[in-house]
């Protein structure tokens, strides 16, 4: 698999929260090859299922492994004078939209940017202010009535972006958060072929994680898992980004740590990671991780869940940018880590027969 | 119509106190549900059966309003109170609260004609007409609602709790006016949305269904100098597309489009940049529902003066009645 040409196609699919259509069915072709069965949920969560080897008498077990193929977004909000007044759907940041390309969806798609002032119209003080949404409008050339008629209030925008190759296997665009967890994703189902497992694995690209994990805890709950993994993106090191708040680009996977996280399955990924010699490293979340796993840690009775970090710069904006060798790395220790789970890694997670103990 | 709005939001009912209004609704629609239940939250649950072919349909409005909780009675009888929902701070002073026990207080701000600004909420207190904490007739932990009376403007309804019994008041007419249907419809009258949606998390749980509808209020933007947005009054009822806490399944947004455009009912496209309804916990629920809601366009929302426009309750009326009569084909 070029995992490139494959991040490349996700990258630019539109997948906007509540409109994953059509980077759900680019996801859908990347599964079929790799998977036994695939289906879509009530709220277009897209499910594969590869099945384990089980040996005879053993309990069917299995493992969800989960990225968001939602990106975040903008949507029509109402109409001014033949520009186009709109909000955002998940945290786009306002600093980063000004003069940008975007695509409506109306009708029709249509072309469209962010609108801005030529700065000489400008006082002096207006120049170095932060633009609010309630400022900003979107032009897409059209007249005022032609506008009304392919455009209402509800369509979605997103983001108009062509995925660039940068040095040294850097990559930058649109929607890495979470398509980069997608794409490790796909990397684990492609290794998987190669490898021998008892659990069953779901492979999940969630839905609306960015307007609040809805994908994931639907997911969770329809699927039942017996533990998971959730794949996202953290905060690459940058100039004016502390490094304690910060992850290691190239640096491998971060398997994080914390209260989000079950402790056994924190230490067995960094076992593996270690055995297998593959580059990692560490990433404190001392509360809510914000992430698919804060979801389905919770769901039906507990399930223990463990959350990897590909580290990403540049974050809620147009230009992320990863290095996809920490995409493979993280699909690698996925794959690693699933091949070498059976009863006696559920016994230590406690999931084992139901015990009473007699007081 | 308006005689059911008026006895509706009349009815006092606060988040997790909606026994009256539950009482006031199962009277009136028994004849029209073929069974109905209560839940252990408090919502009134009540199905009425299809011909068959159709799905299960959950529609849900809210019984609950918002409201004041005592916390503290001082010895001159002066109570302190604590918020139940949302109440704004600007709408207090002057107000009248009535009590699950027919008490009735009036709301003082201890910096009365001394400040021009907003009061802190710890400023506020209850003045139930009492002199001591053994004559006052509330005590910790009653619940108290706006006291305010319906008023019929004509074109337009003024009255406190229009949030969301003027919901009630629209699910209760469709269940009333519908025909035949093909789906199954569970008509979920739910408890404590104020305190963050938490009856339509039980009872949505409960009855399992393959689309959920809430039925609530949202806001406007077409009076003065308001925060910009492209929902009026009088325009008709408002198919929501997104708000703070949910996006609404395109499917479903598109199936209440089409209804309201073949049967030519006027209605407008909501995006409410902040808060949320049942419907967001609908969408939730185990494995997930396609979900959707049809607002009431509604000014001075979580005021004691909630004003609606009767032609936009009569068309959400209308278009509800066509939703549940239809099949709703879309695959889930």
């Amino acid at each position: 698999m070029d995992v490139v040409s494959v991040l490349r196609q996700l990258s630019e699919a539109r997948g906007l929260p509540g409109y994953e259509d059509e980077v759900r069915a680019c996801i859908s072709g990347f599964y079929e090859p790799w998977a036994d069965a695939v289906r879509t949920d009530s709220l277009g969560n897209l499910i594969a299922l590869k099945k384990g080897t089980r040996p005879a008498e053993t309990k069917a077990r299995s493992i969800m492994l989960a990225a968001h193929m939602d990106e975040v977004g903008l949507m029509v909000s109402g109409f001014e004078k033949g520009f186009l007044r709109f909000t955002h759907m998940g945290g786009v940041d306002p600093r980063t939209i000004l003069g940008q390309e975007v695509v409506v969806y109306g009708q029709r798609p249509l072309p469209g940017i962010i609108a801005t002032h030529p700065p000489h119209v400008l006082p002096p003080e207006e120049r170095n202010k932060v633009v609010s949404y309630e400022e900003l409008f979107i032009d897409v050339g059209l007249p005022e009535e032609e506008l009304k008629e392919l455009v209402r209030v509800g369509d979605p925008i997103a983001m108009r972006r062509e995925f660039i190759e940068l040095a040294e296997g850097y990559v930058s665009g649109k929607a890495f958060d979470d398509r980069a967890g997608v794409a490790s994703l796909l990397v684990c189902l492609e290794a998987l072929q190669n490898l021998q497992h008892s659990w069953d694995v779901y492979v999940v690209a969630t839905v609306q994680e960015e307007k609040g994990l809805k994908g994931a805890t639907v997911g969770a709950y329809g699927i039942a898992p017996d533990i998971a993994i959730a794949v996202d993106v953290g905060f690459g090191r940058q100039p004016g980004v502390e490094e304690k708040e910060s992850i290691v680009m190239d640096g491998g996977p971060a398997i994080a740590k914390g209260p989000n996280i079950h402790p056994v399955m924190h230490q067995t990924l960094v076992e593996v990671a270690k055995r297998y010699e593959l580059k990692h490293q560490l990433e404190i979340i001392p509360g809510a991780s914000g992430t698919d796993a804060w979801a389905i840690q919770v769901t039906r009775e507990g399930i223990p869940s463990a959350l990897l970090s590909i580290p990403l710069r540049y974050m809620h904006t147009s230009v992320e940018t990863v290095c996809i060798r920490d995409i493979e790395r993280t699909g690698r220790l996925m794959a690693l880590f699933i091949s070498q789970l059976d009863e006696s890694f559920a016994e230590k997670l406690g999931l084992g027969e139901e015990r009473w103990m007699p007081c | 119509m308006k005689e059911l709005v008026k006895q509706l939001v009349e009815t006092y009912g606060p988040a997790g106190q909606e026994g009256r209004v539950r009482a006031l609704i199962e009277g009136i629609i028994r004849p029209y549900v073929d069974a109905s239940r209560v839940d252990a939250l408090g919502n009134l649950i009540a199905l009425k059966r299809g011909s068959g072919g159709g799905k299960r349909l959950m529609i849900a409005a809210h019984m609950d309003e918002i409201g004041v909780v005592v916390t503290h009675i001082d010895k001159k009888g002066f109570a302190r109170f604590g918020r139940v929902g949302g109440v704004q701070v600007q709408t207090m002073v002057g107000g009248r609260v009535l009590f699950g026990n027919g008490a009735v207080g009036v709301i003082g701000w201890e910096k009365w004609l001394q400040s021009r600004g907003v009061p802190a909420w710890e400023e506020l207190f209850i003045d139930v007409g009492a002199t001591s904490p053994d004559d006052s007739p509330v005590r910790v932990g009653d619940v108290g609602a706006f006291l305010r009376p319906f008023v019929d403007l004509g074109k337009r309804l003024v009255s406190k709790a229009m949030d969301d019994r003027i919901g009630c008041a629209v699910v209760i007419q469709a269940l009333m006016e519908m025909k035949e249907s093909p789906n199954d419809v569970y008509f979920v009258f739910t408890a404590q949305e104020e305190l963050g949606t938490r009856g339509a998390v039980v009872s949505a749980f409960g009855v399992e269904p393959e689309v959920g509808i809430a039925v609530d209020v949202t806001h406007i933007g077409d009076t003065p100098e308001a925060r910009p947005m492209a929902v009026s009054l009088g325009k008709g009822p408002a198919i929501k597309v997104m708000d703070a806490g949910m996006v609404v399944n395109p499917a479903v947004k598109q199936w209440m489009i089409d209804v309201a455009e073949k049967e030519g009912i006027p209605y407008q496209l909501e995006v409410l940049e902040f808060g949320g309804t049942d419907a967001r916990s609908i969408q939730l629920s185990k494995a997930g529902v396609p979900a959707g809601c049809l607002s009431i366009p509604c000014r001075y929302v979580h005021s004691p003066s909630e004003m609606v426009d009767y032609e936009d309750v009569q068309g959400a009326v209308k278009l509800l009645r066509k939703l549940l009569e239809s099949s709703p084909s879309f695959s889930s």
